[in-house]
């Protein structure tokens, strides 16, 4: 359970109105107050995650301590035999104290009362009380602390309120009004202490003292929503909810964010819609508490995100090739002909599935294709290896990154968490504030890199931490030899408490990938953090399922063995492989029959001989295996659209109609057979993974002020699988390094968190944010290639060609071009690949 | 020495301002006591100064020898604060030893640092200050090239720098928390305490850092040639030495005093000052600014001498004893409208009740003011003042609230007569 209170936590005696509590030394007392005596203590600029301010003075307490002779330090007594008590004579913040022993408080008394009244008459003074229009009404803060002890009139004069901007855009996605800012300072402190992107700020002073954005563009951060929750008013809200729905009208479902290894909990707010002919849509996205996740904050994308599940390209209906045409049918139908065509193989299918297919799709697919004969599962895409790894040296059960702190090691290596799992990254850079030393080695820099090395002198924030710059594409050679070439940094990491690697695949091939990730564990091994808590092997993997996809039978080396010995049938769940991959196409060619279960008629359902169309997490329910290996389970939300069903419904109709028994009912009758077949899975049944427990801090009661509103976990916090296997230290040969010939240049193609991919470009409002496509080159490989900053330039590879951007900077290491996948719709390289870039002056167009 | 007249107006005892080093050192005994310091145990310093019974000068009073002993001796970095900011509505006094008396300054400022144990000093001026600020750079060079600032000064081990640091004009960045966040580059607004600045975690850059106002470190040099003792034979029990009063406002002969704190107010406004205008009579006083209760210029309160425990009886504060004296022509309404619209603009708005306060209180004394408020009014506004009061993160809020409970509590008639239209608002306003 995640609680203040360990074992070896020492304990005081605080005493509240009367009582006596024993809490944990150290802590704070609205925290204390809360957690152990249940005493929600007002409060608006004070937050369990952030350090106390005592800025709006709305947690005023009488405050006193057991009084001490002066001389001889011992406990004075009343004649009675009481202790004396000495008092402030004034109120004190709650917020500002930490629980010690002896500590006296009073919360009930006439003089705080008083004291709450006058804050929030002041707070009053010049709010615009525009409640019937507001986002947060219903749900806001300042309403519910007005109710329970603001006065009930007025006594300022209408005409003297101070006026202010009431729809300033921060940036794309967040609007502030000025006049509803009651100056906490949230925003500013949740962006510059948890994230550590400071773009806001106050400007001005006094009663003009107000938010602004310092960055170019506007809240320049992918953790922005975050605020409009932390905000105790209306003063943030979020373009995408915006005037869109009143809170009580919302059903809230529980449900996992879709997008990346974290498996941030969330939250999908939805209400019957006529925009969305009256079935139940998603108005917004919130996050859900799960303290071993992702604490009470999501990001951006998974805020955001959620549009393409309502997608006018999301498919709809099954899609049957006539010749060179598609016709529409219906299900009962196709699974009798997908059944045939699957059957007349010969046991010549294999399957390649994608990182949003769940734990239950994964299952009965792999179970279609064996029974089929066939024994080839395929991940997509096979860009990253290693999950079999992470099964064996990974966080043990009950591990925690926010319990990483002093003591503790993180290696991040060959990774952008910022734009590949943005919730690490976060939870990662504030366990370095919590004093964990963070080592981030990479070809090229990142934002991590930028934290873990931060200047003190800059922002005053004093970490531990260390930069690796390496020869682009040498990350397994550096994790290899890290002993010997980085031997300070590799003898600190090895003496750490805990240590976390996690184990990217940037500039990999998927063998170099490979040789990283057993270098890794190697290391945990060597140094006696395997199986230990707190201390592992990740890897962000792609998908929200990556682990699925491994304990499901699924590897990216079989996708290989498939592309380089195509089947007759191939079955393709989730994964847009023409679109992610410009050499595709050749092996394709050499299927005969594929069948593409997706959400969009993308390339290759275009190829597809049956297409069909499934529901995304928003419509069903379901379980995702995050790169901790927590399983979670998500629930039905919105309407489904058109004819889309569960993939494993899907799969296992057509398994019925091939012969192969009788289709699941349900995902969780699916979860019954995974938990009987799949051995980590024992144990795990959709009741287990719906347990809640009470966590610290206790954030989503009906005290919106104290957490935010982040929601309270009533869906589940998943259940972590076990370490299995017993992973030994072994001798890891490192391939050669990708070589380019005259005229050549290595491509490494990198992710960005905002793409142009099928599922994020419905999401309209953060277009403006998604890069235009670009090449990032070292000032020496571009003179070589006669290229300059700012130039436009064509980049050919195997299977393509586009004109793009070139970005020059001594950000990245020479020797090779760094190429983000998936800011154009033409298909870029996946993997690392040898390519020519040229200068182009005409037409200076480039293809966003 | 002891019998000079000033302690740190040291000038007006020669007749001319004290600039040049070469002056200093010569006419005024420049130096001598820094001289000496550097010879003594820290701790020893710390002690004499303790001893004397100084106190500060920036408003509060508290002892400067106890402030000193706070800082933790182990630490390997300290740092010493001088807080020029001098912003106090009526206070120009740090202007005049900085203008007229420098070296003393900067000498009392280097034995605080050699007692705590700072490698630097930093000197906080308010921005306007920026011209003071370039003649002290001067006087620093000058120091420096005599040896008493650099490294291993006098031959002691003791190393230490000064610096001048200009701030963007704000009141509140001489609220000591304030000015440390300015200092460093941030937002004046100021920090929550404990920890306090000269605990670690509280001072600059997170340092223990010995906060201290101009004339309050212009006292040193005098006491550590003279002794604790002859200084706390100046002044009264708990008010030793001398003070540097700022006199305006409806007075004969405004100007900056330097004089023993059991002087009493009728001495300084009536035999120094030489009384109200020609044909007017007094009426009220401000001892310690805007920011202080105000007083009725009563007997009593005329025959009360300045001192920190004589105000204190009489229900106000000396403060950094800025005498704003007002006769009977001013109505006091007006003073404290005044008086909020200087608060209300100096509200950092870091906290509710002051932020939201200033403003409110300043709206309706606007009613006030243009004759269309009510005796209801007045009650509110004496209401809100109070409520502010005793609940703000830092002292501004108290400070705003004082001119308004006090004003109304002395000449409530004052205000009523304005709210009703009976007086016109004053000219020059
Ligand atoms: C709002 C506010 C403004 C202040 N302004 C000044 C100032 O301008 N100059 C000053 O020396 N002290 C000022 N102070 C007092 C300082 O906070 C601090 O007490 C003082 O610098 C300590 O030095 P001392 O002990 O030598 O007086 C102010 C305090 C407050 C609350
Ligand atoms: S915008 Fe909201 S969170 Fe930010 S300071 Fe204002 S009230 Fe606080
Ligand atoms: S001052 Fe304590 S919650 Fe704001």
């Amino acid at each position: 359970m995640v609680t203040p209170v360990k074992e070896d936590t020492e304990l005081v005696t605080i005493n509240i109105d009367g009582k006596d509590y024993q809490v944990p030394k150290g802590g704070n007392l609205v925290d204390m107050a809360k957690w152990v005596a249940g005493n929600d203590i007002p409060v608006f600029c004070y937050h369990p995650k952030m350090d106390p301010v005592g800025m709006c003075r709305m947690c005023l307490i009488e405050l006193g301590g057991v009084a001490r002779d002066r001389a001889t330090g011992d406990i004075q007594y009343n004649d009675d035999g009481t202790p004396q008590i000495r008092w402030f004579p004034k109120l004190q913040t709650a917020c500002t104290q930490t629980v010690n022993d002896g500590m006296y408080i009073k919360t009930n008394t006439e003089q705080v009362k008083e004291g709450r009244e006058s804050v929030i008459e002041f707070l009053l003074t010049s709010h615009p009380l525009d409640c019937p229009i507001c986002d947060k009404g219903g749900e806001c803060p300042l309403q519910n602390l007005t109710m329970a002890h603001g006065n009930g009139v007025s006594r300022m004069y209408f005409d003297d309120k101070m006026h202010l901007n009431k729809h300033y855009p921060l940036g794309d996605l967040i609007y502030l009004d000025r006049e509803r800012c009651i100056q906490c300072a949230r925003c500013i402190r949740f962006q510059d202490e948890i994230v550590g992107d400071d773009v806001l700020a106050f400007h001005e002073r006094g009663r003009r003292l107000q938010i602004i954005t310092n960055s170019d563009p506007g809240f320049d951060t992918y953790f922005s929503g975050n605020t409009t929750d932390i905000c105790p008013v209306g003063a943030l809200t979020t373009g995408d909810f915006r005037f869109g729905a009143r809170p009580w009208e919302l059903t809230e479902v529980p449900s996992i964010s879709p997008w990346d290894a974290a498996g941030e909990n969330i939250s999908l707010s939805t209400r019957l819609d006529r925009d969305f002919g009256g079935k139940a849509m998603i108005k917004r996205v919130m996050p859900r508490q799960n303290e071993y996740v992702n604490e009470i904050w999501i990001s951006d994308k998974t805020r955001f995100g959620h549009h393409f599940t309502r997608s006018d390209n999301r498919l709809s209906k099954i899609q049957i090739r006539k010749g060179s045409n598609f016709s529409e049918s219906t299900w009962d139908s196709t699974f009798k002909a997908v059944a045939k065509t699957l059957k007349e193989a010969n046991g010549s299918v294999a399957a390649i599935a994608g990182g949003s297919a769940t734990n239950e799709d994964l299952y009965e697919l792999a179970q279609l294709v064996t029974g089929l004969g066939g024994d080839k599962l395929g991940a997509w895409s096979p860009t990253h290896t290693g999950a079999d790894l992470v099964a064996q040296v990974g966080l043990p059960e009950g591990s925690n990154l926010g319990e990483l702190g002093a003591g503790d090691a993180i290696l991040v290596i060959a990774s952008d968490l910022e734009e590949e799992v943005p919730m690490w990254r976060l939870r990662l850079k504030t366990a370095q504030d919590r004093g964990a030393y963070l080592v981030v080695a990479n070809g090229r820099n990142t934002r991590l890199e930028e934290l873990a090395t931060e200047d003190p002198n800059i922002k005053g924030r004093v970490v531990d931490g260390a930069a690796i710059r390496y020869e682009a594409g040498s990350a397994a050679a550096v994790m290899a030899n890290l002993k010997k070439s980085n031997k300070d940094i590799a003898k600190k990491l090895a003496d750490a408490n805990h240590l976390v690697i996690v184990a990217g695949a940037e500039g990999l091939t998927l063998e170099g990938h490979r040789a990283l990730v057993q270098s890794a564990a190697n290391f945990l091994i060597d140094s006696g953090h395997a199986g230990k808590v707190n201390s592992g092997l990740l890897v962000p993997l792609p998908g929200a399922n990556g682990m699925g996809l491994h304990y499901m039978g699924f590897s990216p080396e079989t996708t290989q063995d498939i592309a380089a010995n195509p089947p007759k049938v191939l079955i393709v769940l989730n994964a847009e492989i023409l679109d992610d991959d410009p050499t595709a196409k050749t092996w394709l060619s050499q299927v005969d029959t594929v069948i593409t279960l997706g959400y969009f008629m993308d390339a290759i359902a275009r190829e597809s001989k049956f297409v069909l169309p499934v529901q995304t997490f928003a419509e069903r329910d379901g379980s995702f295996t995050n790169g901790e290996r927590r399983v979670q389970r998500f629930y039905t939300a919105q309407g489904p659209m058109g004819d889309a069903i569960p993939a494993w419904k899907a799969v296992g109709n057509i398994a019925q109609a091939a012969d192969l028994g009788r289709a699941k009912l349900s995902a969780a009758a699916v979860m019954v057979a995974i938990a009987k077949n799949v051995a980590a899975f024992e144990g795990i049944t959709y009741k287990v993974l719906a347990r809640t427990e009470r966590q610290f801090p206790d954030v989503g009661g009906d005290d919106k002020y104290y957490g935010g509103n982040a929601y309270q976990n009533t869906g589940g916090i998943g259940k972590q699988i076990a370490l299995s296997g017993t992973a030994k230290s072994e001798k890891v040969t490192v391939p050669d390094a990708l070589k380019a010939g005259k005229g050549e240049i290595v491509l490494l193609p990198t992710t960005r968190l905002y793409d142009r991919s099928h599922m994020f470009i419905p999401t309209v409002m953060v277009r403006s944010r998604v890069s235009l496509p670009f090449v990032h080159l070292n000032p020496k490989d571009a003179k070589a290639l006669k290229l300059a900053d700012g130039d436009y330039a064509e980049v050919n590879y195997d299977g393509g060609s586009v004109r793009v951007r070139a970005v020059v900077s001594d950000d990245v290491s020479v020797g090779a071009a760094v190429f983000p996948r998936k800011l154009t719709e033409k298909a870029t390289p996946l993997v690392p690949t040898v390519g020519t870039i040229t200068k182009v002056t005409e037409p200076a167009q480039i293809e966003g | 020495m002891a019998d000079s007249k000033h302690i740190v107006l040291r000038h007006l005892d020669i007749g001319k301002p004290i600039i040049k080093l070469k002056d200093y050192e010569k006419r005024a005994g420049g130096y001598d006591g820094f001289k000496k310091a550097v010879k003594m145990e820290k701790s020893a310093v710390i002690d004499e100064v303790k001893a004397s019974g100084l106190r500060g000068r920036g408003g509060a009073g508290f002892p400067a020898g106890v402030k000193w002993s706070f800082i933790p001796q182990n630490e390997p970095i300290k740092y010493v604060t001088v807080n020029a900011d001098e912003s106090e509505t009526g206070t120009f006094k740090d202007r005049l030893i900085m203008e007229q008396n420098p070296h003393q300054l900067i000498e009392g400022a280097l034995t605080c640092a050699y007692a705590i144990g700072a490698k630097a000093v930093y000197i906080y001026l308010r921005g306007e200050f920026w011209d003071v600020a370039h003649m002290l750079d001067e006087r620093i060079e000058e120091a420096r090239k005599a040896g008493y600032i650099g490294e291993n000064i006098l031959g002691s081990g003791f190393s230490c720098e000064v610096y001048t640091h200009l701030g963007a004009g704000a009141y509140i960045c001489g609220e000591e928390s304030a000015l440390l966040n300015s200092l460093e580059g941030k937002l004046g607004q100021p920090r929550v305490r404990p920890p306090f600045p000269a605990q670690k975690g509280g001072g600059l850059y997170g340092e223990a850092t010995v906060v201290n106002n101009v004339e309050t470190l212009a006292n040193v040099p005098w006491i550590m040639v003279n002794g604790a003792d002859e200084y706390k034979k100046i002044g009264t029990e708990q008010s030793a030495g001398t003070k540097l009063y700022c006199v305006s406002g409806n007075i004969q002969k405004p100007g900056v005093y330097e004089l023993p704190f059991d002087t009493t107010f009728r001495e300084l406004l009536e035999t120094v000052c030489g009384g109200p205008p020609e044909g007017r009579s007094f009426k009220a006083l401000l001892p310690s600014g805007g920011s202080g209760p105000i007083v009725p210029l009563t007997d009593e309160v005329l025959d009360t001498r300045m001192s920190y425990e004589d105000c204190a009886a009489i229900d106000t504060i000396i403060g950094s004893a800025s005498l704003i004296v007002m006769d009977d022509s001013v109505n006091i309404a007006w003073v404290a409208s005044k008086v909020i619209k200087f608060f209300a603009h100096e509200s950092c708005g870091k906290c509710t009740p002051c932020r939201e306060g200033t403003y409110w209180l300043d709206k309706v004394l606007d009613r006030i003011m243009a004759g269309q408020a009510t005796a209801k009014d007045i009650e509110r506004i004496d209401d809100v003042a109070k409520n502010m009061a005793g609940i703000t993160l830092c002292a501004l809020g108290d400070f705003a609230a004082n001119p308004i409970i006090h004003t109304i509590k002395h000449f409530k008639e004052d205000f009523l007569a304005m709210a009703e239209g009976k007086e016109l608002a004053q000219a020059g306003d």
